[in-house]
């Protein structure tokens, strides 16, 4: 998705005042004239600049091309396509708010279903990929590597 | 002597010896896969090593990116689709080969110039770090003020499109860095009473982020690309190579030092290196007119040339804990999560490991001759692995790798904020290689400006007073100087 210059750079202007605005309201170190907030308020300052800059020449081929405030990618016209990109960080979301209560071993091979049913491998191949790429990153990480994994559902089941 | 006996110990572990053949064909895998880059590959495995001693957990880095870093060369020589950045340059070239029926031409050069490169770029690492390491003892919070400040302008001069983009990439990375308490007044910016949020913006998972997820996106969302018909390398890969060497010993010479220079340069990598030695080979051949038509001579510079900027690139990264390109900004992120602080210290107080970082790098470039050989004769099978495969399981790895590191979802969730940011940047021209080096390098510069303040007293002079910091001072301030007055004039 393409956005244009113009509404990036003002976007950019707004996230940047508001970075120097934050970098004002900390206090300076003891002692010293500048604090915690000379960076932000540095950073801020520049990226609201910089912001300017991209804005104004967004306008500038605004005005020349009339191109469109946002354009679409070839992408974002596709239904299939925008659902895949959906599907994988609406994937990865399950994972951050259930990993802990559901548990490693389930969710990964669910998940992983799901995503290859998506992305149309046949279903009995899906399967049997979520199962052994799952057992492989489990073994890999939980006993070679020793991190512990959620085990969620499986509590006392998988030790 | 007893350095190098140490560090052949610490080599001679059958367990190392196991992680660097594995980590071999790994990258080798991903290398040679269209999609996967070789910072990628890298990112994948930081999790991963998070968990070995020092030298196992270097040794396998060294490896991958060596791997990788070739095995990009396989798809782009069969498939026109260069399987790592660094591989762009001459895709076309040796695909065109391919197509005259000299992809064994084409391959083998790849591999034994690859091979060559990594070596000489290795010599000149080994050599040249321990000596820049005695000037560095030297340095102040001065000089590393404008060593970072001159290493991140690097890298926003390097990155390819808008320059305004570029510094804008940097500039989050910078802001990213400042979330939490890790900064000289321990003051928890920006955590909005967050426990996780206080403890900073982890280095890793946004890595992951931007590298692997926003490429999975990238991937997914992009219709099934129609793959053209896949040309096996059936004959003897190394015939004629010989031949070649004794050909083209200026092209190879000329390509491996470019590599490691540009190598050396903070920001640039492997790709600008291979571009810019298929540049100067194509200006500097005899026979101009038969480049782009399936001729040998670019292959052979910009091939030793990426992958001798695979060594260089860790001279500034181990010296002076800059980066010299995304890969070893990952490396200087393992280093200080082993306690091995980079900077000249690591010279003096872990010599043996520097030493068995630099035989692996010999080990990874020679091993690169058979490993590379099976890669190639194994690669159609490699190339047919379908994505729609591939990409759910790597998203997965990524997802425990993230998790793996603070052992919490938190990390998950900024690997997938990073991922989105990560692919919108793409899609509208801003590079996410300076956001990288900017999250990196902040606490670092952050750091030092208030060291060096606190020293000053709050004057400017001092940051020009002491020899080297004077010179990197005008140096940087020249740079910019620079920058600027091209932009007005291409306005104007």
């Amino acid at each position: 998705m393409k956005v244009s210059d113009l509404l990036v750079g003002l976007a950019s202007v707004v996230f940047g005042l508001a970075i120097l605005g934050y970098g004002v309201t900390l206090p300076p170190m003891p002692g010293q004239r500048y604090g915690a907030g000379l960076f932000p308020m540095l950073l801020g300052a520049g990226f609201a600049f910089c912001g300017a800059l991209v804005a104004r020449k967004g306008w500038r081929e605004r005005r020349e091309s009339r191109a469109p405030l946002v354009a679409l990618a070839d992408w974002a016209r596709d239904r299939y396509l925008v659902g895949n990109l959906l599907v994988v960080l609406g994937l990865i979301l399950v994972y951050v708010l259930f990993s802990e209560r559901i548990g490693f071993i389930p969710l990964s091979i669910a998940i992983l279903i799901a995503l290859f049913l998506r992305l149309r491998v046949p279903p009995v191949r899906s399967v049997v990929i979520a199962v052994a790429a799952t057992a492989l990153i489990y073994v890999a990480f939980a006993r070679f590597l020793r991190v512990t994994l959620p085990r969620g559902l499986l509590e006392g089941i998988v030790w | 002597m007893d350095v190098l006996l140490a560090a052949l110990k610490l080599l001679a572990d059958p367990y190392v010896i196991f992680l660097i053949i594995a980590s071999s064909l790994f990258g080798l895998f991903v290398g040679a896969i269209p999609v996967l880059t070789a910072a990628m590959a890298i990112s994948l495995l930081v999790p991963v090593t998070f968990f070995m001693a020092p030298v196992p957990a270097l040794a396998v880095i060294v490896t991958t990116a060596a791997m990788a870093i070739f095995a990009g060369d396989i798809p782009g020589a069969l498939l026109r689709i260069p399987g790592t950045p660094a591989s762009a340059a001459y895709a076309d070239e040796a695909y065109a080969m391919t197509k005259k029926g000299q992809a064994e031409l084409a391959l083998g050069a790849g591999v034994v110039f690859s091979a060559i490169g990594g070596i000489i770029g290795t010599i000149v690492l080994v050599t040249s770090a321990p000596a820049l390491a005695e000037v560095a003892l030297k340095f102040s919070s001065f000089e590393y003020f404008w060593l970072v400040c001159l290493g991140l302008t690097c890298g926003v001069f390097i990155a390819r499109g808008s320059q305004t983009k570029a510094v804008m990439s940097l500039l989050f990375g910078l802001f990213a860095a400042t979330i939490g308490m890790e900064n000289p007044a321990a003051y928890p910016r920006l955590a909005f009473g967050s426990v996780d949020l206080g403890a900073g913006i982890d280095m890793i998972p946004a890595m992951v982020g931007m590298f692997a997820i926003a490429e999975i996106l990238r991937v997914v969302s992009q219709a099934s690309v129609h793959v053209p018909p896949i040309y096996g390398a059936s004959g003897p890969i190394f015939a004629g190579q010989w031949g070649l060497i004794k050909r083209y010993p200026k092209q190879w010479l000329r390509g491996s030092a470019i590599g490691t220079l540009v190598g050396a340069l903070p920001g640039a990598g492997c790709d600008i290196a291979a571009w810019m030695a298929y540049g100067s080979s194509k200006r500097f051949s005899k026979e101009k007119e038969k480049f782009g038509t399936g001729h040998v001579e670019g292959i052979v510079e910009s091939g030793a040339a990426n992958n001798a900027s695979v060594s260089g690139d860790w001279i500034p990264a181990l010296v002076f804990g800059i980066p010299g390109d995304s890969i070893t900004a990952i490396v200087i992120g393992v280093l200080y999560l082993k306690g091995l602080n980079p900077g000249p210290m690591i010279f003096q107080n872990q010599p043996e490991i520097v030493t068995a970082v630099f035989i692996v790098f010999f080990i990874a470039n020679i091993l690169m001759v058979p490993f590379g050989w099976l890669a190639i004769k194994a690669s159609v099978h490699i190339l047919r692995v379908p994505r729609p495969v591939l990409m759910p399981v790597i998203m997965m790895f990524c997802i425990v790798g993230a998790f793996a590191i603070t052992n919490s979802a938190f990390a998950v969730a900024v690997m997938l904020v990073f991922g989105v940011l990560g692919f919108f940047m793409e899609e509208n021209g801003f590079p996410v290689a300076p956001a990288i080096l900017g999250i990196v390098l902040g606490p670092m510069l952050e750091n030092n400006f208030f060291n060096s303040m606190i020293k000053a007293d709050g004057a400017v002079w001092p940051f020009f007073e002491r020899p080297i910091a004077g010179a990197l001072g005008v140096a940087t301030l020249a740079v910019w100087g620079a920058m600027i007055y091209f932009a007005l004039r291409r306005r104007a």
